[in-house]
């Protein structure tokens, strides 16, 4: 694939297509290069263009396949599912109180281990209202037995939904692949879109071995014993825990096939990192920058970013953090009664360590406000100079 | 036992039927029938809903078998009925009534080269009954005892049967050929008719009680005269007569001023038949338009067809002048307070008086029944006097149509007719009426179903189903709003020039769009609603044998199937 612009070039190999688009945009467009041929959504803002564009070419068939259009998101995942079970790759978006009215779906779209792939556009969840990015709605469900991969702008997501199914459909468990409202849905990025031949290639199709048989009809999914659905339960987590490799893999051939890879997690600047700050999402792009500009002021930060959250990547994390000395996990999110989700996942596994960090806990942008530069060394000043974190996390105003 | 696979979901090849969800239920779905307001409207009580149901469907030689079930005159009614059925229809609250009339001609119309295979003759008990005058209340009478097995002789005063279908109406309204193949459709049931056989004349009224019932139906056939001066002069002639002669082919004026009394269907047709004699026409009528008791649509014909009207006037009185045209004096009047019949009184107006020239007076005022040969005591007010049941005061001896204080109209002699001959046959069974008649009706105007009289007992249906469906019981989200395929007529200079008949009825595909316009209320049509919206799938429908089966064993009792039947045949009762 040349990256060059063939004019520029004069090989033959297929050139790259750049275009200016949304995040929202970028995914719509992963999901036709997917070639899904069943689509059941439900508008939502700030999900909405993405509904709109699958929608517009669905209309036209440049989309070849059916788009439901329900009457709530209970329904649309309902239908993924159904569909799902005939042996069809599905899609939906969904955000916020969508996302909390599906609930019950989710659970059992894991539950019949179909590898429905869901963009969740993070948004805070009423009341009050709002609309503003808040990573509250998809941690709330971290729990329906779903893989999440946290996207940081608009290209990770496209090529995040691509791998999504490839892993979804190794382990037949559902993946959702989320970004923040307007920051990554709505901001437009020069967007690389992947050849479709190489997408093929990439993503053969859908075999789901225990879909509907039409000879043999029978009832999906029945009552079980007790005994049966630990069981089912238990083969569920193995095959989560293995997403953790899973995830790895697809991730490098990924990178191989189109130049692109991301990682489970990935650590910046860490070597000799006195505190780390750790982020998801777009506050990653911002620290990055902060970072930067930290270590030229002579502080030793280093930044991890998390990008698969479900299975939380135990091995990856420690593997990073321990030894490091401290820890400073920014949430765009609460769990009120306790504190921030990442915080909270990172103390569990790191708590079986001598070697573990010191974590401090902050809330930032959970308000949708941006998360500037400046807020982020006022986190790492916060940490260096806390000998023991506070009880709480910090809650930081926004800009 | 789960399959090696790591992601194996457990699927059940089993089925749930054996766990009988209908027990969670406290109310259960039952299948009704019941009446629609048309054929509660209906005099004759046709069943409407039912034959309409078969006509959508394009079986118009059922439909016609139905309908001859409660009405042995469709063509005739089809052309020529009043049609209270469309005024109740509950398609008119919505958007328009369905074209119920037209309908029942179309069906005739259609099958007219068909003999139908009227029910078999019940065996015969030997009983002899007496049918005087084979107008449409004799006729019906006869048809109907025929097929409850008795012997009917009907004696007829004129050369042919029908009374004033006959020779009342006009050929542009009812061809006579439509007469005649109803008429030999009723005789060839085998019934005995002596024509030109008038009781009082040609047979005493003693000689009826030889029968073992009688029903006397020889109608109103005598024109009430004006009682002013100069009503004897020769063109001052009564309607009926003039009609009967139009009828029978005799002379008649041609091209003359012609001013005619009354406001009543024969009015109308007086009218209409000299406009076709090159006349031109003048209504004279005491009252104002709404008041007229004509069909609406006859009205709106005769104006149409050019009819002159002139309201609130009287004839007082009738002078010739010297060249033989008359000059007839009227009246102003004014309405007063409302008379017996509820129309609003007609009251002369002092210094009123003018004149209007004519070459022809026609009265068509009114009819009475001819009293001289009827025992005195059998009458009452000019009418021969009748119970509930239509006994006269003769206990074998029974009454309907014209002759009696009922609506004079065919339909509603139809239905006199058929009630009857159920009175008649109970009679001669020696079985009180009461019991009968209140489990036979069809809602609660007074028309009875011949059906559920012959039904063999087996009638408890039929008493559930006289409660009448409104259309608030009905569930309209599912008729899309339609109207009326326009009635075609011929235009006014074709239909002038001869008495050929004017209305023409409805096209093929008009039929199917009319009948499919009926909501069928009460009567299932199997719309298969039910079936689909039930979630259980619990509802089994067979159109074909015309029978609903629900699997109460799981069967919850949701109601949706009643929510979601259009046309009310579905109704949850409680456990």
């Amino acid at each position: 694939m040349c990256k060059v612009l063939p004019e520029k070039c004069g090989c033959d190999e297929g050139a790259v297509m750049k275009e200016f688009m949304t995040g929202n945009h970028a995914i719509a467009h992963a999901v036709k290069l997917c070639r899904t041929p069943l689509i059941a959504a439900y508008p939502i803002t700030p999900q909405t263009p993405i509904y709109e564009k699958l929608s517009e070419w669905e209309a036209s068939g440049v989309l070849k396949g059916i788009m439901m259009r329900t009457e709530s998101e209970h329904s649309a995942m309902a239908s993924c599912i159904a569909a799902s079970l005939t042996g069809v790759r599905t899609f939906t978006a969904t955000s916020s109180q969508g996302l909390a009215l599906m609930h019950e779906m989710l659970h059992f779209a894991s539950g019949c281990r179909t590898p429905v792939v869901m963009a969740n556009v993070n948004r805070l969840l009423a009341g009050p209202w709002g609309f503003w990015a808040d990573q509250t709605d998809s941690l709330s469900q971290r729990d329906t037995g779903w893989i999440q991969i946290y996207a940081e702008n608009g290209q990770e997501a496209l090529d995040s939904v691509i791998q999504a199914y490839k892993i979804a459909e190794e382990v037949y468990l559902p993946a959702m692949v989320v970004i923040e409202a307007f920051f990554v849905s709505h901001f437009m990025e020069t967007i690389d879109l992947p050849d479709q031949g190489t997408v093929d290639r990439f993503l053969p199709p859908l075999d789901l071995p225990h879909r509907f048989d039409m000879d043999k009809p029978g009832f999906l999914v029945p009552v079980v014993t007790q005994e049966l659905y630990r069981e089912y339960k238990h083969r569920a987590f193995l095959s989560m825990d293995s997403v953790k490799e899973i995830a790895v893999k697809v991730d490098r051939e990924y990178r191989e096939e189109f130049g692109r890879g991301y990682g489970i997690i990935e650590p910046f600047m860490f070597d000799d990192a006195e505190v780390v700050l750790v982020t998801a999402g777009s506050i990653t792009s911002t620290a990055r920058v902060a970072i930067k500009s930290l270590r030229e002021d002579g502080y030793k930060v280093g930044l991890l970013k998390i990008r698969l959250f479900r299975p939380f990547p135990y091995e990856a994390v420690r593997g990073a953090l321990l030894g490091k000395k401290k820890a400073g996990v920014i949430d765009r999110n609460i769990s009120i009664g306790s504190g921030g989700i990442f915080c909270q996942e990172l103390k569990s596994a790191l708590y079986n360590s001598d070697t573990r960090p010191l974590i401090y806990g902050y809330i930032a942008g959970l308000d949708g406000t941006d998360v500037s530069p400046e807020t982020l060394e006022s986190i790492v000043v916060d940490a260096l100079n806390k000998d023991i974190p506070d009880k709480v996390p910090v809650w930081l105003r926004g800009n | 036992m789960i399959k090696d696979s790591q992601f194996a979901i457990p699927i059940s090849y089993g089925s749930t039927e054996v766990i009988d969800t209908g027990k969670w239920g406290f109310q259960k779905p039952h299948p009704q029938f019941l009446t629609a307001p048309c054929q509660e409207a209906c005099p004759a009580g046709n069943s409407i809903p039912q034959f309409l149901y078969l006509a959508q469907k394009g079986e118009y030689g059922k439909a016609l078998l139905t309908i001859l079930k409660e009405n042995p005159f469709p063509g005739i009614c089809g052309r020529v009925c009043f049609h209270p059925c469309e005024a109740s229809c509950n398609r008119g609250e919505y958007d328009e009534s369905v074209s119920i009339n037209a309908l029942e001609r179309y069906i005739f119309d259609t099958t007219i080269d068909q003999e139908p295979n009227l029910n078999p003759v019940q065996n015969g008990n030997g009983k002899r009954v007496a049918v005087v005058g084979a107008g449409p209340a004799g006729l019906s009478c006869a048809y109907f005892l025929r097929l409850l097995g008795h012997k009917v002789t009907v004696f007829e005063a004129y050369r042919e049967a029908g009374g004033i279908m006959a020779y009342g109406i006009p050929e542009y309204r009812l061809p006579k050929d439509i007469v005649k193949k109803e008429i030999a459709r009723i005789m060839a049931l085998g019934i005995d008719i002596k024509t030109s056989s008038k009781v009082g004349r040609d047979i005493t009224f003693d000689a009826l009680n030889e029968y073992d019932a009688a029903f006397l139906s020889m109608g109103a056939g005598i024109s009430s005269s004006l009682g002013i001066e100069g009503e004897t002069f020769e063109k001052v002639m009564h309607g009926l007569d003039f009609l009967m002669r139009v009828n029978s082919g005799s002379s008649i004026p041609e091209g003359k001023d012609v001013i005619v009394i009354g406001g009543g269907n024969t009015a109308m047709d007086v009218a209409r038949s000299s406009l076709r004699n090159g006349c031109r026409v003048t209504i004279a009528y005491r009252r104002g338009r709404p008041e007229m008791p004509a069909i609406k649509d006859e009205i709106d014909d005769a104006e149409e067809e050019g009819v002159q009207f002139e309201f609130l006037i009287q004839p007082v009185r009738i002078n010739m002048l010297p060249d033989e045209r008359l000059a007839v004096t009227f009246r102003r009047m004014k309405l007063g307070e409302p008379d017996a019949s509820g129309r609003s009184r007609a009251i002369p107006v002092e210094g009123t008086d003018f004149i209007m020239e004519t070459d022809y007076l026609f009265t068509a005022a009114g009819e009475n029944v001819d009293l001289v040969s009827l025992p005195k005591d059998l009458t009452k007010n000019g009418l021969i006097y009748v119970d509930t049941f239509l006994r006269t005061k003769n206990a074998k001896m029974f009454a309907g149509g014209d002759v009696i204080d009922q609506p004079r109209t065919i339909v509603t002699a139809i239905g006199a007719g058929k009630k009857a001959a159920i009175s008649i046959d109970l009679y001669l069974k020696g079985v009180s009426p009461e019991n009968m008649f209140s489990g036979i009706r069809v809602g609660d105007k007074g028309s009875l179903s011949f059906e559920a009289y012959t039904s063999g007992g087996k009638f408890e249906m039929f008493r559930a189903a006289q409660k009448v469906v409104t259309l608030d019981k009905l569930n309209t989200l599912y008729f899309e709003h339609s109207e009326r395929v326009k009635k075609r007529k011929l235009n006014r200079e074709t239909a002038l020039q001869n008495f050929q008949e004017v209305n023409l009825g409805l096209l093929a595909e008009e039929a199917i769009a009319s009948a499919s316009r009926c909501f069928t209320c009460g009567t299932c049509n199997y719309c298969y609603n039910c079936y689909f919206f039930c979630p259980e799938g619990v509802i089994l429908l067979d159109p074909i044998k015309g029978t609903k089966y629900v699997d109460y064993d799981h069967c919850k009792g949701c109601g949706t199937c009643a929510k979601s039947c259009p046309r009310s045949v579905v109704v949850m009762k409680e456990l």
